[in-house]
């Protein structure tokens, strides 16, 4: 059980660190498809530690369920945010959130 | 096996979504394409008759909420089949009913609003059918599946129903900025539960509050530290979708850009459904003493928010010169309102939980009739936006102004309209908790509120427009009428007997 223990904190730490390594990206970057892109990493990093966590959780596959969720619903989240990306690159011609700028006051 | 009547304000929204979407697809466009030009949507041209479809769908929704709250979800066991994943108690009963009224309303305004803006797409209303279907699933869901499942529906929808206008810089900027804040709150939840779900090896709200509430005894496993995150995490993305300052900074620029039905429905639903989510993961999940304690618990850092929220939210809107923006903001300071009543929760459970529904009635139909009301005094190639647009408007269009002036007053919180009961209940409640000085906090911040919504009224009744500026003429339509004589009877039959849905709330709550 040591064993086991010691390896899920293992993944629980490398989930921790991708989800950090994307929500930093998604704050200082500011090109819209990097930003979605580090918004796939941190879902994905959600993804490793539901599964990592099922681990231990032995009986159910609450887990691994959650997960199957988490990635068809992020598809088609994607779906709706490319088409959000193509609607502004066709008015502004570029994907820098930068050039977001009509509204601000 | 009857499970029909009991859920059926879930099946008449998710039905009715798919019905509208075929009429809309297998229908005939009602517009003349230019030359060289193909009419690629079916709906064009057709806002009205769908417009009407979907408000019967959401009204139907409504009513079958009320008739089933009537009826009692105790009288139908068959729902415990449902549980953990969907609760469908009186609480959730109560927020369907007024989450599709707010849908019933963007609806209507939308019927109005698209065609005479000439963005006539018929996509938009069963994308509204299916947010508020989302937003009633996520109100109801006691599993953090559920809840990611139902808040992702509502949440793809919105997105969508903002960038409708695709030629507009404006409009798609508000759908980009909403939608990158709001999947980055939607994966910091996730996260969150991820933590919760290992911390606690349940995704079910209820054993996620046994496990909680077993931190501290000697035999528990629980680890406090990894609870503690998940919890900041939800609070997080909930504060977002709630757009509590500081996490609102997408809020003014959303409202503002979106085509204002959807402004209204951002306002309205989305706002509601996360207040009940929210209240029922604090009460269900950190619902023990500990964590609804002063000292160790969740109200402290609440009622900061709250503070922050409305203080903020409240200077920065008397600056706007757009009331399009204004709304946006008081939308926001209101968010700070419902927070204390969250924070009353933690002494006086039931009242806190009354108050908290009751103003998200009386925030939903004070905020569509405002928002409508907009809508209204503007027409085509003419949206009012700002103070200017609006001045004269009382002596040229003297009943578009006295709704407005209506809805204003009411979420101001004068008497004897909706607001000032919502309002009433809320500090109540507070009192009852002990909670003075958010209680005069509060008192403050509504004299603050008064000051720019009277700045409304005061610019349509006692201002000229400036020679030469373009004057704005109300839109004539029977649906965004429609629409207003609704809200307005609402607030004022909530203002003359606001007994009923406080009675309504607490028997909600008490199963009564």
């Amino acid at each position: 059980m040591s064993l086991l223990g010691n390896v899920l904190e293992h993944y629980v730490m490398l989930a921790g660190l991708i989800f950090a390594i994307g929500a930093v990206g998604f704050l200082i970057r500011r090109n819209v498809l990097v930003q979605l892109m580090c918004i796939e990493l941190m879902l994905n990093a959600v993804n490793l530690a539901l599964v990592g966590y099922n681990r231990v959780h032995v009986g159910d596959m609450t887990g691994h369920l959650f997960a199957f969720f988490v990635i068809a619903v992020a598809a088609a989240e994607l779906a709706v945010g490319l088409a959000i990306v193509i609607a502004f690159y066709r008015l502004k011609s570029s994907v820098q959130s930068d050039e977001a700028d009509a509204l601000r006051h | 096996m009857n499970l029909l009547f009991p859920l059926s304000p879930l099946l008449v929204t998710g039905f009715g979504a798919l019905l509208l979407m075929l009429t809309e697809a297998f229908g005939t466009p009602r517009v003349r394409a230019a030359a060289g030009e193909e009419v690629v949507d079916a709906g064009a041209g057709r806002s009205g008759e769908l417009a009407l479809g979907a408000a019967v769908v959401l009204l139907a929704g409504a009513v079958l909420s009320v008739a089933v709250w009537l009826a009692g979800p105790a009288a139908s066991p068959e729902l415990k089949l449902l549980e953990p994943w969907l609760v469908f108690d009186g609480v959730a009963l109560f927020m369907s009913f007024v989450l599709c009224l707010g849908g019933a309303f963007t609806a209507l305004l939308a019927g109005g609003y698209l065609p005479e803006h000439q963005i006539d797409r018929g996509e938009f209303f069963p994308l509204l059918i299916l947010a508020t279907l989302g937003a009633q699933v996520l109100s109801a869901s006691g599993d953090l599946l559920m809840l990611f499942v139902g808040l992702e529906t509502m949440s793809l929808a919105v997105y969508a129903m903002i960038g409708l206008r695709r030629g507009s810089a404006r409009a798609v900027e508000a759908a980009l900025k909403y939608f990158l804040l709001g999947s980055f709150a939607a994966a910091l939840m996730l996260f969150g539960g991820a933590l919760l779900y290992g911390a606690t090896g349940h995704t079910d709200l209820r054993g996620i509050g046994q496990a909680v509430a077993s931190i501290g005894q000697p035999e528990s496993t629980v680890n406090a530290g990894l609870v503690l995150l998940g919890l900041t995490l939800n609070l997080v993305g909930l504060a977002f979708k709630v757009s509590a300052v500081p996490f609102h900074m997408w809020t003014p620029d959303a409202y503002e850009g979106a085509p204002t039905p959807t402004t209204t429905f951002m306002a309205v639903a989305v706002k509601t459904a996360a207040f009940a989510i929210l209240m029922r993961l604090l009460l269900t999940s950190f619902g023990d003493e500990r964590a609804m304690s002063w000292g160790a618990g969740w109200p402290p850092v609440l009622a900061l928010l709250a503070i922050v929220t409305m203080t903020v939210a409240n200077l920065i809107a008397g600056r706007q010169e757009s009331v399009k923006r204004m709304l946006a903001y008081s939308s926001i300071a209101h968010a700070g309102y419902v927070l204390i009543g969250l924070v009353a929760t933690m002494r006086s459970p039931i009242e806190g939980q009354a108050s908290v529904m009751v103003y998200l009635l009386t925030y939903t139909v004070s905020t569509a009739g405002a928002f409508g009301a907009l809508i209204l005094c503007g027409s085509r190639g003419a949206e009012a936006v700002s103070y200017d647009d609006l001045a004269g408007i009382g002596r040229r269009h003297p009943a578009a102004a006295l709704v407005f002036t209506l809805f204003l007053l009411s979420l101001a919180g004068m008497p004897p309209t909706a607001g000032f009961f919502g309002k009433l209940y809320i500090f109540r409640a507070a009192i009852d908790s002990e909670l003075y000085w958010l209680t005069v906090l509060g008192l403050l911040n509504s004299l603050v509120a008064a000051y720019y919504y009277l700045r409304v009224i005061v610019s349509m009744y006692f201002r000229e427009p400036a020679p030469g500026a373009p004057v704005a003429t109300p839109m004539r339509s029977g649906l965004v009428t429609g629409a207003l004589v609704l809200a307005a009877f609402l607030v004022l039959a909530i203002g003359l007997a606001p007994a009923t849905p406080l009675a309504m709330a607490l028997g909600s709550l008490t199963g009564g």
